[in-house]
């Protein structure tokens, strides 16, 4: 019973890590109807970004949350301005064409952090202490990462909902046009989501890598995950991604600890094909929009 | 036929030349043989789903180490000869595509693209699991003879691949896979089974990619997870096909060759940034040459798509009579009873009845929002009604999937225009002739009579965005009555017509009438329509509210209300 409520606990603090990876993409995913598939290269970037500055500056995966946010900040704005912008949007064919470019992007960002960080799996050692409530363990440094990223993913919530900036970049997402034709520079509000979505991504994989190993082929694995993610919890619903977010956090531990580390890595593409096949529209619906 | 001689004769000359390099050269030459007929093998199976059919796959890999690892097991468990090995590793994977394909071509674009993905990376886990395969350590293969063999086998695989593409863009099933890429909703009213279209492409494909795999694993003798599905495999794919011309024949060979040359070099010179310089290079075409190689100007002409059969003047059947039309007891060849529809909460359709007689035009008229399109989307299986029931000849076709009822006898235009992009305007009418057509020349010969009689001969080689607006609406006329339908729906199909196209379209609407088809015409506004239709029938917030001869009805006070907005103050005013 214990161990079940440990379980539990643990899938659900697993579960802020993963909203604050799908929220990067769901933000570039709602402004440009695209699926940014070097979102996880982005992570496993600022993954080790945040290792270097622990091993070299002495930065805690909190403490660098904020300076590698900033580092995959201004490489998104570059990406979007620089490539992704000259890709005339609209249609199959611009959604086939950006696709294929972060395609070819995810094999860059991968190779090159290979080329400066080698292949093999680094970590973080931080807070390896455990909580105890009663008979129950607590990892700590799961807890800070996981409230960090809850944090994280509410400032980013609250940005969008209760700012003009904020708000553009929505009008944006739900019609271009709409959005264009009340003053706004569409251009640039693209590039910001962009920018913001990889800062997101980098600041998630900061936090990750002090939790997990990482490496740098985790990448594929973590876009997939994010994109099940949002495509569970419904596309541009925060509530769902929310509720989807702790499901998938739940999964994987339970499928971790029950079945094996081998049918827990395949558990989230056949969750993944599940949800597509028998849920497109994501869990809530068009019902729970908030 | 010119352009078939010079395809074929290519197609021999580099098989050959592949031949005579694999049975003469140093080991080194033919390996760089083997990997870059192995690469034109992986881009064209990976273009016949990902380019022809539309449907981009980042799990094509996924076949490619099924394939290894289904050959290396049959070669090492069951002795079978390689040869026998790789047909069979081949049909396994196009075997398993099937049930495969019917789910995940459910899905559409990034979801499909990225299913495959996880597909892909699911098979690689079980793979890792199993004893068989031998785990993560992988399986050794026994090679006995050079790699000569292997390398032939692999031309004489590329060049059937090529051979094969050749053949599916001449053929009836290419002319659907062009149609489906360009617009699934109207290639299933012009009869196309799309979802056994792109199955079939895909199990061919998967079948293709397994083959290579197979001869792959058998040249270097060695197969594991790591190297039998690569993302390295998916990326030089996915680049060969869009560096060559992604969607034709030629793009992939072109590109296959090219990318997996210059792959090697890469290889050679700078192995670590190899992966950096093809994943910038994909980057770099997809936003400033998407249509790769093929799109520069000499090839572009060369490479284009073949055009399937040309417009024969006088061709001699003329437009193919409807199939027998058998009307019901109360003379009604199309009857619908309390049809209804609601969205959610909003009711669009409520519990019409609509009956039409072969050889009878009814007018279907009403304002905006009064539920006609969507009468029509249920009439013709688009749309599931949620309530009410509809009769074609007497006999329910509930659940019946559209382009059965489109091949059935029940045709339909699009309110806005549904052309294909892609094909020209007589491959238009083809596309839907050959669906009623067994023999493809008859299909041919209808098409061809029926761009006469549409007085469309003229365009037969222009693609649809040449045309202007009222003889493109002309065009998704002329493409339902392919079908020779016993029930045409047209959906405002001559809104924007001058007056000479319109009465073009009533003579040729006669004409249908006289050999049986039974016509119902949606019009925003009754004039375009009034002196066909004997009978019509006004819709106004998804309920009928008259119905009788036109003159009669126009006259009706409640139609007059329905239309001026029925503010009778305003109007007494």
């Amino acid at each position: 019973m214990v161990s079940i409520i440990a379980l539990v606990l643990l899938g659900l603090l697993w579960g802020g890590v993963y909203l604050l990876m799908a929220e990067g993409l769901n933000l570039i995913y709602g402004v440009m109807k695209v699926v940014n598939l070097a979102h996880g290269d982005l992570i496993v970037l600022g993954g080790l970004l945040a290792y270097t500055l622990f091993a070299h500056v002495g930065l805690t995966p909190i403490t660098a949350l904020l300076p590698v946010a900033l580092v995959l900040f201004a490489l998104g704005a570059a990406v979007q301005w620089g490539i992704l912008e000259r890709i005339p949007l609209g249609g199959a064919e611009g959604e086939l064409r950006t696709l294929l470019a972060t395609f070819g992007l995810s094999y860059v960002v991968s190779n090159t952090s290979f080329l400066l960080w080698g292949g093999q799996f680094q970590s973080i050692p931080f807070l390896q202490g455990a909580l105890r409530l009663g008979p129950l363990a607590i990892p700590e440094g799961l807890l800070a990462c996981s409230l960090a990223a809850f944090a994280a993913a509410l400032l980013v919530h609250f940005w969008l909902h209760r700012t003009i900036a904020g708000k553009a970049l929505r009008a944006t997402a739900e019609s271009p046009l709409g959005a264009a034709s009340c003053g706004l520079e569409i251009r640039r509000i693209r590039i910001i989501a962009f920018a913001l979505g990889a800062a997101m991504a980098g600041g998630a994989g900061a936090l990750v890598i002090a939790l997990v190993p990482f490496q740098i082929s985790s990448g594929g694995d973590l876009t997939v995950q994010s994109f099940t993610l949002i495509a569970l919890g419904g596309l541009g619903n925060y509530l769902g991604a929310w509720i989807a977010a702790e499901i998938l956090g739940l999964a994987e531990v339970l499928s971790q600890y029950y079945l094996g580390p081998d049918i827990a890595s395949a558990t989230i593409y056949l969750l993944f094909i599940a949800v597509l096949l028998f849920r497109p529209q994501g869990l809530l619906g068009r019902l729970g929009r908030i | 036929m010119t352009r078939l001689i010079i395809e074929s004769a290519v197609l021999s000359g580099l098989a050959l030349a592949g031949l005579m390099i694999a049975a003469g050269a140093n080991a080194y030459v033919v390996q760089l043989l083997f990997s870059t007929a192995l690469a034109v093998t992986l881009a064209v199976g990976w273009n016949l789903i990902g380019g022809m059919a539309g449907y981009v796959s980042f799990g094509q890999v996924g076949f490619f180490g099924l394939g290894a690892y289904a050959g290396a097991l049959a070669m090492l468990k069951w002795a079978l000869p390689w040869p026998l090995a790789i047909v069979l590793a081949a049909c396994l994977a196009a075997f398993l595509a099937w049930p495969l394909g019917r789910i995940m071509l459910r899905l559409s674009g990034i979801f499909f693209a990225l299913g495959m993905f996880g597909l892909a990376r699911v098979l690689q886990i079980i793979v890792n699991a199993l004893e068989i395969t031998g785990g993560p350590m992988g399986t050794s293969i026994p090679t006995a003879e050079g790699p000569g063999a292997t390398a032939m086998a692999m031309v004489a695989l590329a060049t059937g691949a090529v051979a094969l593409m050749m053949a599916i863009s001449r053929s009836r099933f290419g002319l659907r896979l062009a149609a489906l890429r360009d617009d699934a909703i109207a290639a299933a009213a012009a009869g196309v089974d799309t979802s056994r279209v792109k199955v079939a492409a895909f199990c061919l494909s998967a079948g293709l990619a397994a083959a290579a795999g197979a001869l792959y694993a058998r040249n270097v003798g060695y197969i594991d997870p790591a190297s039998g599905f690569a993302g390295t495999i998916e990326l030089q794919t996915v680049l060969m096909v869009l560096a060559g011309g992604i969607g034709t024949v030629w793009g992939p060979v072109l590109g296959g060759i090219v990318i997996s040359l210059l792959s090697t070099a890469l290889w050679a010179r700078f192995p670590t940034e190899q992966q950096i310089i093809l994943g910038a290079l994909t980057l770099l075409l997809a936003v400033a040459m998407p249509g790769g190689l093929a799109s520069i100007p000499p090839l572009s002409t060369w490479l284009r798509r073949p055009m399937l059969g040309a417009f024969t003047p006088g061709a001699a059947t003329p437009a193919p009579a409807p199939a027998a039309v058998a009307a019901d007891h109360a003379g009604a060849v199309l009857a619908c009873r309390g049809l209804g529809k609601r969205f959610g909460g909003v009711v669009a359709v409520a519990g019409v009845d609509l009956a039409v007689a072969p050889g009878e035009i009814l007018a279907v008229i009403g304002p905006n929002g009064a539920g006609k399109s969507t009468l029509f989307d249920m009439i013709s299986a688009f749309s599931a009604p949620t309530s009410g029931e509809i009769r074609f000849r007497g006999a329910l076709c509930a659940a019946m999937p559209p382009h059965l009822l489109a091949r059935a006898g029940i045709a339909r235009t699009f309110q806005t225009s549904r052309l294909f992009p892609h094909l020209t305007v007589f491959e238009t009418v083809l596309l839907a002739a050959a669906s009623r057509q067994h023999r493809f020349r008859d299909a041919q010969q209808a098409a061809s009579a029926l761009l006469a009689a549409t007085d469309l001969a003229d365009d037969a080689e222009r693609f649809p965005d040449a045309l202007p607006p009222g003889r493109q609406r002309l065009l998704e006329i002329a493409r339902a009555l392919a079908l020779a339908p016993a029930v045409l729906l047209l959906d405002e199909a001559m809104a924007g017509m001058t007056a000479a196209e319109i009465a073009r379209v009533h003579a040729v609407l006669r004409a249908a009438t006289r050999r049986g088809t039974a016509i119902v015409a949606i019009e925003h506004v009754l004039p375009a329509i009034a002196s066909l239709a004997a009978r019509a029938q006004v819709l106004d917030n998804g309920q009928t509210i008259a119905e009788g001869p036109p003159a009669q009805v126009l006259s009706d006070p409640m139609v007059i209300e329905a239309y001026l907005g029925g503010d009778e103050m305003a109007l007494a005013s």
